[in-house]
């Protein structure tokens, strides 16, 4: 366990080692809160009472604040995988005294926290100062735990798409597509809430929603109920999702040793 | 002139040659590309279903605003495609390649790289005018001189940003903010903004060239649009040549980035 | 008219200063720091028309700036310089019509396409009739035996292979001068051998000038007439190869292994030891074939115990450098 917290660690310190990469990042929420504050707001002036499907203004630019920290604060781990698997350099890290999987994931943690935080803090002094104070504090500690498991969900569907660089030559293409589908059905760009009826059950069977719906929504509305129903459906998704990659992985393996990559 | 347009389709061509060597790869790129766009644009069906109407823009001026701006990124990654990373290019020195060749530098630097994926986007936007039932054969013409200008303002923006690198070093972050910016601001529908933003949508990050205002000209021929965008495309293509030979020149004294003794 | 002419020519670089960390940054910031590196100094030359000349130094000695002034990516701090009767900085493009460059390290044949594309890309940079780009490449593919080389993707070739088709192709359009910096690195010693003659007969047969910059001595004394040897950007040696072989690489370093141990204070005469290893089982010395003969040197090393490995070698081109730096001195 020691040696995955030193991994997590030090790509902790080497995200800090360069603030000014981190700034720019930054810099990208302010943008997109900037211009989603723009929209919606006709939107929701074009509406007349204010509220729409039981979302203020103000409750909606947090939700998206939300979605928006963990969407640009993930780890790129298709890429970077997909990158290792195609040039070799797996080898060398699978030769390691440490599980691949695990290692990505404290590496993806280190590199993420960091940047999720400044991105949380920039993006919300900027939102609170255009619509308004932040959710009640009740709502944090639930919407943490769902935007834990959200985390991982994405970990694992990333993994995966990474891994399959053992079978496809373009795994970019898979990538995109993956992100447009989080955008879509998860959610990202307008609250589920907003959607025709029949397309929010579509997504509430999938997991997008839980990567992305899940934990904006609690943090905007905190509701016991719902908070419960939605972690039992993240939990089932996490266990399907992690089940695969673990499959997945085992199979890379094999074909690495075969092929000798 | 016609020498350069020559030697430029020439090397277009070979683009193209390098491409096909990897024929799966590019056409998986370019179809990834075209499902990308896709599903994306699918939100915004799914926002103007809801608000019919954002203070006068509507799905139909989204269609064909969406079609321009992917038109052009995807013309530029295929013609010019070394516009995405000119700014490495110089950081890295490699700039001496094509400073001991007798061709104008710029030019030739731009060209010699596609983007595989720029086909998709490239066609993509022609699949987004369809789609938005506005098809006429003037309207097509009038589509076609939009993403040309288009093309222009967006390749003068990259190419200024990109020539930061010879006072900043590379500042990759900070290119990709300024792309993904101009992106953004490019596909939101254009009266949400207000006077101020819309003078930086002008005149700092052009978005205003590369969706709305070639949008406008589709449905509607006008003298002033067409002056207007003209004017853009000129008045940034300046730019964007000013910046690049101030920069060669420091480059040329030395003092740019890492000195190789 | 000479190829190249420089005369004093000085360049002088202005580098910003930064340490490493946050507070540095920020310091760097408001008060920059520069240093001074003076690259080139006082520089003045002359390369005749069609000749073989080696421009050799260490790193960082000043030859990739010399170099790149000459090609007119840089321009000089001070100084004059005229390659081809044009002035490089200034006259750059029409320069680069009669010049072809080789860098080792960057190559300029497309990778995943075969080699003939890039030629007949070449043939269109430099504005060559097809038909003449044709038979240049015919006769360039004799030259260099990649005919059957052309057709294939480069990546797919070995590093010799590529090396051919870079050189072949930087004389596509009959330049008058051509640039090699370190056309043999990486190379196994067949390949080396072969890039250097198919370079000397097409520099002799066609009358084209190489310079030559380069870490290898091997290249140096295959390819090049006389030699510019410099550092701290300045010349310390000019002059014919065959004279620097005479004067200068004329020591020898042998270093051998034993049966027995050896006295701490081993010595033959005539050599000069450079050190007896720790468990004394070896030794490493030097000497100068001017001055002590070879068979003296190593009857003597025989007959001082029962050998067991020996290894002789010249010394390292830095090592000569230094010592004809001294001796410039």
């Amino acid at each position: 366990m020691k040696k995955y917290l030193a991994i997590f660690k030090i790509n902790l310190l080497n995200n800090l080692a360069y603030p000014a990469e981190l700034i720019t990042r930054a810099l990208m929420i302010l943008i997109f809160m900037w211009i989603f504050f723009q929209l919606w707001a006709v939107a929701f002036s074009e509406s007349g009472t204010g509220f729409l499907s039981g979302l203020s203004l103000r409750e909606a630019i947090w939700y998206f604040l939300l979605a928006e920290t963990l969407e640009l604060g993930r780890p790129r781990l298709a890429r970077l995988i997909s990158e290792q698997v195609k040039d070799g350099s797996i080898a060398y890290l699978l030769n390691k005294p440490y599980d691949f999987l695990i290692y990505q994931l404290f590496a993806g943690l280190g590199e993420s926290l960091p940047r999720m935080a400044m991105l949380f803090l920039l993006g919300g002094g900027l939102v609170w100062a255009m619509a308004g104070p932040p959710p009640g504090i009740s709502g944090w500690p639930l919407a943490a735990i769902l935007l834990a498991g959200a985390w991982l969900l994405h970990f694992c569907f990333n993994a995966l798409i990474g891994l399959a660089a053992f079978v496809s030559e373009e795994v970019a293409p898979f990538e995109w597509i993956y992100q447009k589908f989080t955008f879509v059905l998860g959610g990202m760009l307008i609250p589920l809430d907003f959607y025709p009826v029949w397309l929010q059950s579509i997504s509430k069977a999938l997991p997008f929603a839980y990567m992305m719906y899940a934990p904006a929504r609690i943090f905007v509305k905190p509701e016991w109920s719902h908070f419960l129903q939605l972690l039992s459906n993240q939990a089932g998704w996490l266990v399907l999702m992690g089940g695969l990659l673990i499959l997945a992985y085992a199979r890379g393996l094999r074909r690495l040793a075969i092929n000798g990559g | 002139m016609m020498r350069e347009l020559r030697y430029l389709v020439f090397l277009w061509k070979m683009n193209l040659s390098a491409a096909m060597e990897y024929r799966a790869a590019f056409l998986t790129q370019s179809i990834g590309m075209i499902v990308n766009d896709g599903i994306y644009f699918i939100t915004w069906m799914i926002f103007f279903d809801r608000f019919p109407s954002v203070r006068g823009w509507t799905l139909t001026d989204m269609f064909i605003a969406f079609g321009i701006s992917a038109s052009a990124f995807g013309l530029a990654g295929m013609l010019f495609g070394n516009a995405f990373n000119l700014g490495e290019i110089i950081a890295k020195g490699r700039l001496d390649y094509y400073l001991s060749l007798p061709r104008p530098t710029l030019l030739h630097v731009l060209a010699s790289r596609m983007v595989p994926s720029g086909m998709g986007d490239f066609l993509y936007g022609f699949i987004s005018y369809f789609a938005s039932g506005q098809l006429s054969l003037d309207g097509l013409g009038r589509f076609l001189v939009g993403i040309l200008l288009a093309t222009t303002v967006f390749i003068a923006f990259l190419v200024t940003i990109q020539s930061l690198a010879f006072w900043l070093g590379t500042g990759g972050t900070f290119t990709a903010l300024a792309v993904n910016a101009m992106i953004t601001f490019a596909l939101y529908p254009i009266t949400i903004f207000n006077q101020a933003a819309k003078v930086v949508l002008f005149l700092v990050i052009p978005a205003a060239f590369m969706g709305a205002v070639p949008a406008g000209f589709v449905q509607q021929f006008t003298w002033s649009t067409l002056g207007l965008m003209t004017l853009g495309a000129t008045g940034f293509l300046s730019l964007a040549i000013l910046v690049f030979h101030a920069g060669l020149r420091r480059y040329e004294s030395g003092s740019a980035i890492q000195v190789e003794v | 008219m000479p190829a190249i002419r420089v005369t004093n020519l000085t360049k002088t670089f202005r580098t910003k200063h930064k340490a490493a960390g946050l507070a540095a940054s920020l310091r760097s910031l408001v008060r920059p720091q520069y240093s001074t590196v003076e690259a080139v100094r006082n520089l003045s030359f002359e390369m005749e028309a069609g000749e073989l000349l080696g421009f050799i130094g260490p790193n960082g000695a000043g030859k990739s700036t010399t170099i790149k002034i000459l090609t007119g990516i840089l321009y000089p701090t001070s100084g004059e310089a005229e390659v081809l009767g044009f002035i490089p900085w200034k006259q750059r493009r029409k320069l680069a019509y009669h010049i072809g460059t080789v860098f080792g390290q960057r190559p300029q044949l497309w990778y995943h396409l075969p080699a003939i594309d890039t030629f007949t890309l070449f043939g269109k940079i430099y504005e060559l009739e097809d038909r003449e780009a044709k038979k240049r490449i015919g006769k360039l593919s004799e030259a260099f035996e990649i005919r059957d080389l052309l057709q294939i993707p480069v990546r797919k070739l070995s590093l010799g292979q590529r090396m051919r088709c870079e050189v072949a192709a930087s004389l596509l359009h009959k330049p008058k001068l051509l640039l090699l910096d370190e056309p043999s690195i990486g190379l196994d010693v067949v390949a080396k051998q072969h890039i250097r003659d198919a370079i000397r007969e097409m520099a002799v047969h066609e009358n084209v000038g190489v310079l030559l910059t380069s870490h290898d001595a091997g290249d140096l004394e295959a390819l090049c007439k006389r030699v510019i040897i410099i550092n701290h950007g300045q010349i310390v040696y000019q002059d014919k190869v065959s004279t620097l072989k005479r004067s200068h690489l004329t020591s020898k370093l042998v270093e051998v292994r034993y049966a027995e141990q050896v006295p701490v204070d081993f010595q033959i005469p005539g050599t000069e030891t450079v050190k007896v290893a720790r468990e004394r089982y070896g030794v490493k010395l030097r000497f100068e074939t001017r001055h002590t003969a070879v068979e003296q040197v190593m009857a003597a090393l025989s007959a001082a115990g029962t050998l067991v490995d020996i290894t002789i070698s010249d010394p390292p081109l830095e090592e000569v450098i230094a010592s004809i730096y001294q001796t410039a001195s």
